[in-house]
């Protein structure tokens, strides 16, 4: 069992890789036909995908930068006013801040998860109904985001279910929960919660893909957990963690319906401006409904959040690079 | 040799027909324009199926397809359905009928040149009488809904007020004389904070057009209909240490610092303060002529709903809000005649008096019947001298959102005095105009 393991459980990708030099050297050696057909085959497999792609993404990609580039309504007459749609959001504070929210989203809900991401999977490894566990600690993250927009108001308003609790155990003068003032930190702490579980499960497939035997060597050596996680966990997972933390940082830059359902009556208002995130930003600015749209300014925003998606995922590419061990 | 060519051939004809199908699918997609044949058109309703409104639009489309003989394609979208117009404005398969609320429909249609004149709607019969007749004309003195050719772009249905809601059995004396200047609104809410079992007034402080709403009316009180307008229109900023901005703010802090706000109203989330209210824990509510409808299923046993209008503040200013919601046919249209004919229908007597009761709504004609709730706002209605919009009309790019609201939810908040409220406008509203370009 323990021998099998590790050959079942190669990333097939990294298999295609590491085995596909040799192959492709044998078939150059064998007339080069294999590759001729190869390339020939390139064409039909991969150009729907690619028209598809071009045609979702790449053109409207295209036409979102050229639309920022204009004052526009949404229709009717569009105006060329070069990159003053960029300025103006460089000088307003409101931006400033949404673009500050959603670091604050990325780097603090992102670390605070991980750590504890980390630490479930070194619990939920050896622990008796880990599947069970598993399931429990996933089922956050299927639950709707609106679902935390009501259920905040029924835990949290003045004489919900959180104060009705703190009574009796000599608290009368509860903090208020959903002031405008904590509704971001609050916001935070659901994010955390419904996010910490997804990676969790993504993080354990990576460790159980660790051969039992370098536990037993651990346990040999006399390491302790600490040591365990330092020396064999992170080293054989750092992949996993890679794509993980790429997977986040995408995904943090786009939050939106968690911070709309959680302020102004659970998304058919707009939420105080102190909680806006950059996509909430670019949302209120194209479509508030209550003012003329600026979809100039909103896909400047956008444009924007996407540059810093692009450079992020770079940079944590190049900080988080290793050389895959190979097991 | 021929099979590789055979192969290559039959990957272009794939390529070829997928690439035609593609294409095929981008022009099906707008290849409806062109004159429509006036025997049917397409209805984007801000109604959902099974509303009470709908319901009353439904039986108004069944009747006018008996009737005409022509076929109308509803679509019940909802709330949304304007903004869904946008982006189809763009393209040539637009919806011939829509509707909506002014501050939602002058945004989608208005500003992006995209709304048809409806003088041929208006100039219909209906009853009789004709369209025009049948829409005030006091109301469009100070409600714009004309385009610059002097043509009206939206034909009215309903009427959306507003009111300080409360409950008649509980408090008859002020059904019998009701707070009419500030003055008499402040001693009477000193009164029922001195009784001392409920709160005052009753607020949903997460709502952020809520709360701006005592400060804008407040202005309009202090400078008639189009005073916000003014204020926000000045690109200094300075325009909000005037008087009639200022003294609202103060207005406004009276009733936060006076402490005649409901316990939590500053950290609940809607319509946990509507409920509160609804159940006799508050004694009024400021809230918009949707109230009675909106609370009817918890409002308490015995609550008997009524209402008098937002106190004045000086002799001259006691006008009505009143926010238009109604038909309205992008230019676009390729059925516009038959659209425009349902529009105008639907302003017949029967459905009138079916929306007053049934849906319970404020029908725009003065004629039609109303339920017993809304009966008073009604009244205020036609005997207002002038009238004033939600945010007095004022819809800025991103202007309420981002500045407005902003600012006036720390002061009806508490979080900030009238005082640093006009300053924090002042600075803010100067940055906005200047981002504008303006």
């Amino acid at each position: 069992m323990s021998l099998k393991a590790p050959e079942r459980s190669v990333d097939p990708v990294d298999s295609g890789g590491a085995s596909g030099t040799p192959k492709a050297k044998k078939g150059r050696d064998s007339g080069g036909s294999m590759v001729a057909q190869r390339r020939k085959l390139m064409i039909p497999f991969v150009g729907p995908a690619l028209l598809f792609y071009l045609v979702l993404f790449i053109i409207p990609t295209g036409a979102a930068v050229w639309i920022s580039f204009n004052k526009w309504a949404g229709s009717g007459p569009m105006t060329w006013v070069g990159f003053s749609n960029y300025t103006a959001l460089f000088k307003d504070d409101l931006f400033k801040q949404a673009l500050w929210n959603t670091l604050l989203l990325l780097v603090v809900v992102g670390v605070v998860m991980f750590v504890l991401a980390f630490a479930m999977t070194l619990v939920l490894r050896d622990m008796a109904g880990r599947k069970i566990a598993r399931s429990i600690i996933f089922f956050p993250h299927l639950i709707n985001a609106l679902v935390y927009g009501v259920l905040a108001g029924f835990l949290f308003n003045p004489g919900g279910l959180v104060n009705t609790l703190l009574k009796p155990l000599g608290v009368t003068d509860p903090p208020q929960w959903l002031a405008q003032d904590n509704l971001f930190p609050l916001i935070m702490l659901t994010l955390t919660f419904m996010t910490t579980g997804y990676y969790t499960t993504i993080l354990m497939a990576g460790v159980d893909r660790i051969p039992p035997y370098y536990y037993e060597d651990c346990a040999m050596a006399g390491a302790n957990a600490w040591q365990r996680l330092r020396y064999v966990i992170l080293p054989l997972t750092w992949d996993v963690f890679g794509v993980c933390a790429v997977l986040w940082t995408i995904s943090s830059v786009k939050i939106f319906e968690i911070v709309w359902v959680f302020g102004g009556s659970s998304g058919s208002g707009i939420p105080p401006t102190q909680t806006w995130t950059a996509a909430v930003y670019t949302y209120a600015t194209a479509f508030s409904g209550e003012s003329l749209p600026a979809y100039g300014a909103a896909t400047a925003s956008a444009i924007i959040s996407l540059a810093l998606v692009t450079v992020l995922v770079v940079l944590i590419r190049r900080v988080m690079r290793r050389d895959v061990i190979e097991f | 040799m021929t099979s590789r060519s055979a192969r290559s051939k039959t990957t272009i004809a794939v390529a070829g027909a997928l690439a035609f199908s593609l294409g095929l699918a981008a022009c099906s997609s707008s290849s409806s324009g062109g004159e429509g044949d006036g025997k049917s058109f397409t209805y984007w309703s801000m109604w959902k199926v099974g509303e009470p409104q709908q319901k009353v639009i439904a039986a108004a489309i069944t009747d006018f397809e008996k009737q005409t003989g022509i076929k109308v394609n509803a679509q019940w979208q909802g709330r949304s359905n304007l903004q869904k117009l946008v982006p189809a404005l763009n393209t040539n398969s637009v919806p011939d009928l829509v509707d909506g609320p002014y501050v939602k429909a002058y945004p989608a249609l208005v500003a992006t040149n995209q709304a048809l004149g409806l003088k041929a709607a208006y100039d219909m019969d209906v009853d009789g009488q004709k369209v025009s007749s049948l829409v005030p004309e006091k109301y469009l003195k100070t409600i714009n809904i004309k385009l610059p050719d002097g043509q009206p772009w939206m034909l009215p249905y309903q009427i959306q007020s507003d009111a300080m809601w409360f409950d008649a059995a509980k408090y008859p004396e002020i059904k019998a004389n009701p707070p009419k200047t500030w003055d008499e609104f402040i001693t009477v809410l000193n009164k029922i904070k001195a009784k001392g079992d409920e709160a005052p007034i009753a607020a949903d402080g997460d709502i952020a057009g809520y709360n701006a709403a005592w400060l804008s009316t407040l202005i309009v009180r202090n400078g008639g209909p189009g005073a916000l307008m003014k204020v926000a229109e000045d690109k200094t900023g300075q325009a909000w240490k005037q008087p009639v901005a200022l003294d609202a703010a103060k207005d406004v802090e009276q009733i936060v610092k006076g402490g005649f706000l409901i316990s939590g109203y500053n950290a609940s989330k809607f319509p946990l303060q509507q409920q509160q209210w609804a159940v006799n824990k508050a004694a009024l509510m400021f809230n918009g002529s949707w109230l009675p409808t909106e609370s009817s299923t918890y409002r308490a046993k015995g609550f008997e709903i009524a209402s008098f209008p937002f106190p004045t503040t000086n002799d001259s200013h006691d006008s009505a809000r009143v926010d238009f919601s109604g038909f309205m046919v992008p230019k676009k249209a390729t059925n516009a005649g038959a659209a425009e004919k349902f529009a105008a229908f639907f302003l017949g007597k029967k459905y009138q008096d079916l929306y007053g009761t049934q849906a319970k709504g404020i029908p725009v004609r003065q004629d039609a019947s109303i339920s017993p709730e809304l009966a008073g706002v009604q009244e205020t209605i036609k005997s207002a001298s002038s009238y004033h919009q939600q945010n007095d009309g004022v819809a800025f790019p991103g202007y309420n959102e981002k500045v407005f609201w902003a600012n006036s939810d720390q002061l009806f908040l508490g979080k900030m005095t009238a005082q640093q409220f006009v300053d924090a406008m002042v600075k803010d509203q100067a940055a906005y105009w200047k981002a504008q370009g303006k």
